[in-house]
């Protein structure tokens, strides 16, 4: 990305190095990490009284969010962010495949459509799914109207609304609903970049369409399939507002057990350590997208 | 002219596949937007055409004023963002020096750190560590929020600018020095002016960030700091109604149009920048 | 529409000058600023107490609302933003009161304390009421839609352990009631919940889990309203406004015995104007007033001269004044310990996460 970029040393022009470099640098210092170093420090804390909170050192949150209690509900929600991933990866890699193949005008076009949506507040598009599902929504409300207009006559029950919110298929449908964008950009990126003889090639050679796409696109375009992934995966993960909305009596996902933790529970120093065991996993999965990175570039 | 085998846009079932992501894609906002004028209290069984939801929004004092903090938060934000963004992708372009990947793996921090995480950080900063100094007058009682705003926007700032400062080219810069023109007027009169692009879709992108943001904003703000996602979620807990909805499609259009001005502002760079 | 957005910007325009120079409030005679920051929950107070207030010592109130007991400790715990009058709920006055975040009240400047109904005069949560003036009592029942079930529900058993009602139930997201009214259910105190109760409880919910609806956070009449659900957990008083538009709901307190609160009018430490507090506290304390403010929120007053003044359709309503065997057997909740109360988060959590 740097071409032709200069590349000084800060003492070559100490004056515009303090100037552009000391106040992205302390911000990020006194106002980003020190939040969170804070978190950290309070993760080896526990309350004293009901106010005061004494950093003791000890690994006891941790070992509290170990428990099989929390531990079921981190997996439930590694479960759910899977799914959402695994879902929107199926809905989004013909999309992105489409678009690359597209005219640069059409590129264009589509893509601002696949990204319009993400544009919206996160809290009207999960309120928008929740209109559409509910006992009352469209869905509902549309089926109902059919049903009573074709069945009832013929001596059926009347229709029984399905119930299509407040359980766990809203909250992956939810999560995919909001996620699908993040998919398909990335992918869109690495599809567009691929060399197309070698498509090409491959179908001359007599490989269908699906094995060609299966033995020669997704290995190429991998680096970019796990950026995709990656970015999907982690917010899901992390998602407070789509099971708070949608989801039902036994949706709660991490983040929703880690809000409860500050507002209602009282007990910051174990929300704290529930919080970086979330930060942990991400980072975990930064690590293994660098490896897969680094190894698929060494094997070019 | 025949569809070449790759031409894949044209083969019916990418369009059908195409054509159904569209439409759950867009169903549940289109019909947000057009139950907003819905003449009944209902949000799905269309009554007849009306704009008194959006009469109701107005004449709602305290919509109306989480609205002005919203917008004011996201002016406030999009300015440091833009300053420290800028300043932070001008110090990587520029200088090689011990740190540069620590701090470019940090800048990408705010970027992978799950929303929730930077919520209770900031609500625990702002409450025990740092507590915001209380009976400010407005606009800076919304400090608090302003400033996580800026801190996790100003990261997506710099990468922008960075994408545009690799368009620079540095011999202008060179030749203005040799001709003795000071840093500043290097960077005003040159650099700036190149920038621009940039620097107009960055501010756009922090806008937009802070206007959309909800977990973080639901942690850092308070009863007398409220924003206007935070109070469209306690409508939708309490009362469902198409005020919600007219709510809803202020939002969504006010998003548009700014996507729509950074894109067009952006143009070809968008496609390129995408293959990046 | 034109007139619609001159008259939105307008308002808009002047709305944000307005707040956007600071005000200066002229100094009262008792060298205060003329203003009171009210913090409280939402729609808690009658259609004109605040403008009458204003009418009657020129104090202008400014309220902000919180959402629960939470939310109130929450805000106040790293220090007092600015509030003069706060309303915790009974056990929160505990919690704040030995947090050392309470002002005692001067009850020589709160004459209108003899107002007071006698079995308030005197609380196990505030001995001599030093900290804290109540403000109205509540009591959690089931709300139900009498159509819609079976005789009277007047035990919990209908809604904590039976599958009669399946998928039409809502109760309460508040973990800690949640736990006490199974405990009361099962016989024991409201205050004794053993650990071994708590087990017992926590089982109990998780196979009834399955057929409840849903787990409300205090929207639970408007669901029952709406048709979604036909018995909840709720307050009395939140039952009583809905019944208001709806004779086909009703309210009863299970005979098992319920779990009692009052929410009470403190003075949070660092009050920037506690003379001015102590007036309004006063000034909700009189009979007048607190009769005002009882007919808007429809909750039981603990004012026993605002009672009197009341109409018979208040003081007659089996929801504002549930009576019975029930009533008889219901107790004020105690704030236990920490321990105690992450013992119950985590029960609740098991609960949620099953």
């Amino acid at each position: 990305m740097n071409g032709n970029a200069p590349t000084q040393r800060p003492a070559q022009a100490p004056g515009v190095f303090a100037a552009v470099g000391l106040p992205p640098i302390i911000w990020l210092l006194a106002l980003f990490l020190a939040p969170l170093a804070v978190i950290w420090a309070y993760s080896f804390g526990e309350n004293r009284t009901l106010v005061d909170i004494a950093i003791t050192g000890n690994w006891a949150n941790y070992a509290r969010a170990l428990k099989p209690l929390y531990l079921a509900i981190l997996m439930k929600s590694l479960g759910f962010a899977a799914l959402t991933t695994l879902i929107c990866f199926i809905l989004g890699l013909p999309v992105a495949l489409a678009i690359s193949f597209a005219s640069p005008r059409g590129k264009l076009l589509l893509l601002l459509a696949v990204m319009l949506p993400f544009w919206t507040n996160l809290l009207v598009r999960t309120y928008a799914l929740m209109a559409i599902l509910r006992t009352e929504g469209l869905i509902n409300a549309g089926l109902g109207a059919v049903w009573n207009a074709l069945a009832v006559p013929l001596d059926a029950d009347p229709f029984t609304p399905l119930p299509l919110i407040n359980n766990n298929f809203a909250v992956v449908l939810g999560l995919v609903y909001v996620h699908l964008p993040f998919m398909v950009l990335p992918l869109y990126a690495a599809l567009d970049r691929l060399d197309r003889s070698l498509i090409e090639a491959s179908l001359d050679l007599g490989a269908g369409h699906l094995a060609t796409l299966w033995r020669v696109v997704v290995p190429l375009a991998l680096p970019g399939i796990v950026s995709g992934v990656i970015i999907t995966f982690i917010p899901a993960l992390g998602a407070y507002l789509t099971p708070d909305l949608l989801g039902g009596t036994s949706s709660q996902m991490i983040a929703n057990v880690i809000e409860r933790q500050f507002r209602s529970a009282n007990d910051w120093p174990f929300g704290a350590a529930l919080s970086f065991l979330l930060m942990y996993m991400t980072f975990a999965a930064l690590l293994l997208q660098a490896f897969i990175r680094r190894r698929s570039e060494a094997a070019r | 002219m025949r569809a070449g085998p790759l031409d894949y846009l044209a083969r019916w079932p990418l369009r059908l596949w195409l054509a159904l992501v569209g439409l759950f894609l867009y169903l549940p906002l289109v019909s947000l937007v057009v139950f907003s004028f819905n003449d009944s209290r209902r949000i799905s069984v269309w009554r007849g055409f009306s704009l008194g939801w959006y009469r109701t929004l107005f004449e709602d004092g305290e919509l109306v004023a989480a609205f002005g903090n919203s917008l004011v938060i996201a002016a406030a934000s999009t300015l440091i963002s833009l300053v420290l963004g800028t300043a932070a992708a001008i110090l990587l372009w520029r200088f090689r020096f011990a740190g540069k990947a620590a701090l470019e793996a940090t800048l990408g921090l705010p970027v992978v750190v799950p929303e929730i995480c930077l919520g209770v950080a900031f609500l625990v900063f702002f409450t025990a560590v740092v507590p915001w100094p209380t009976e400010l007058p407005w606009p800076l009682n919304l400090g608090a929020i302003i400033i996580a705003h800026a801190s996790f926007s100003f990261s997506f700032v710099a990468l922008v600018v960075r994408a545009r400062l690799a368009s620079f080219d540095p011999a202008l810069a060179e030749a203005a020095r040799d001709l003795g023109a000071g840093e500043w007027a290097i960077f005003r009169d040159i650099m700036v002016p190149h920038l621009v692009p940039g620097l107009v879709a960055g501010a756009l992108l922090a806008f937009t960030l802070s206007l959309d943001d909800f977990v973080i904003t639901f942690f850092t703000s308070g009863p007398d700091t409220i924003t206007f996602p935070i109070k469209v979620y306690s409508m939708v807990r309490f009362s469902v109604t198409p005020a919600v909805n007219a709510a809803s499609t202020l939002l969504i259009l006010l998003t548009a149009a700014l996507t729509a001005l950074a894109l067009w502002l952006q143009g070809a760079d968008i496609a390129k920048q995408a293959a990046a | 529409m034109p007139e619609v957005s001159r008259r939105a910007l307008g308002g808009l325009a002047i709305a944000l000058a307005l707040e956007g120079c600071s005000r200066r409030w002229p100094k009262g005679a008792n060298g205060e600023e003329q203003r009171l920051n009210f913090y409280n929950w939402d729609t808690y107070t009658g259609e004109t107490t605040l403008a009458d207030f204003e009418a009657a010592t020129g104090i202008e109130v400014t309220m902000s609302h919180y959402g629960n007991n939470d939310e109130l400790f929450a805000r106040l715990r790293a220090g007092n933003p600015g509030y003069d009058v706060i309303v915790p709920s009974n056990e929160f006055v505990t919690r704040l009161q030995i947090s050392g975040m309470l002002s005692p009240l001067d009850h020589a400047r709160l004459p209108n304390k003899a107002n007071l109904a006698p079995q308030f005069v005197d609380v196990p949560y505030d001995p001599g009421r030093r900290w804290s003036m109540p403000y109205t009592w509540l009591a959690l029942g089931i709300g139900y839609r009498k159509s819609r079930v079976d005789g009277v529900p007047d035990s919990w058993k209908w809604v904590l352990d039976s599958d009669r009602y399946s998928g039409r139930i809502g109760l309460l997201a508040e973990g800690d009631d949640l736990i006490r009214l199974g405990a009361k259910y099962l016989g024991h105190s409201v205050n004794g919940v053993t650990p071994a109760i708590m087990e017992q409880v926590t089982q109990m919910l998780i196979r009834q889990k399955r057929h409840v609806k849903l787990f409300h956070h205090d929207e639970g009449q408007d669901l029952l309203a709406a048709g979604e659900i036909d018995l909840v957990v709720e307050y009395n008083g939140d039952i009583a406004q809905v019944m208001a538009e709806d004779d086909d709901l009703d309210f009863v307190v299970p005979r098992e015995g319920t779990l009692l609160n009052s929410d009470c009018l403190c003075i949070p430490a660092g009050a920037p104007r506690p003379d001015n507090a102590h007036r309004f506290i006063n000034f909700l304390l009189d009979a007048t007033v607190g009769a005002g403010i009882a007919d808007t929120i429809r909750y039981p007053t603990p004012n026993g001269a605002a009672l009197a003044l009341m109409p018979a359709d208040y003081r007659d309503n089996r929801a504002i004044f549930p009576a019975g065997p029930g009533m008889e057997r219901s107790e004020y909740g105690r704030f236990r310990s920490i321990g105690h109360i992450r013992a119950v988060e985590e029960a609740i959590t098991r609960v949620m996460a099953a």
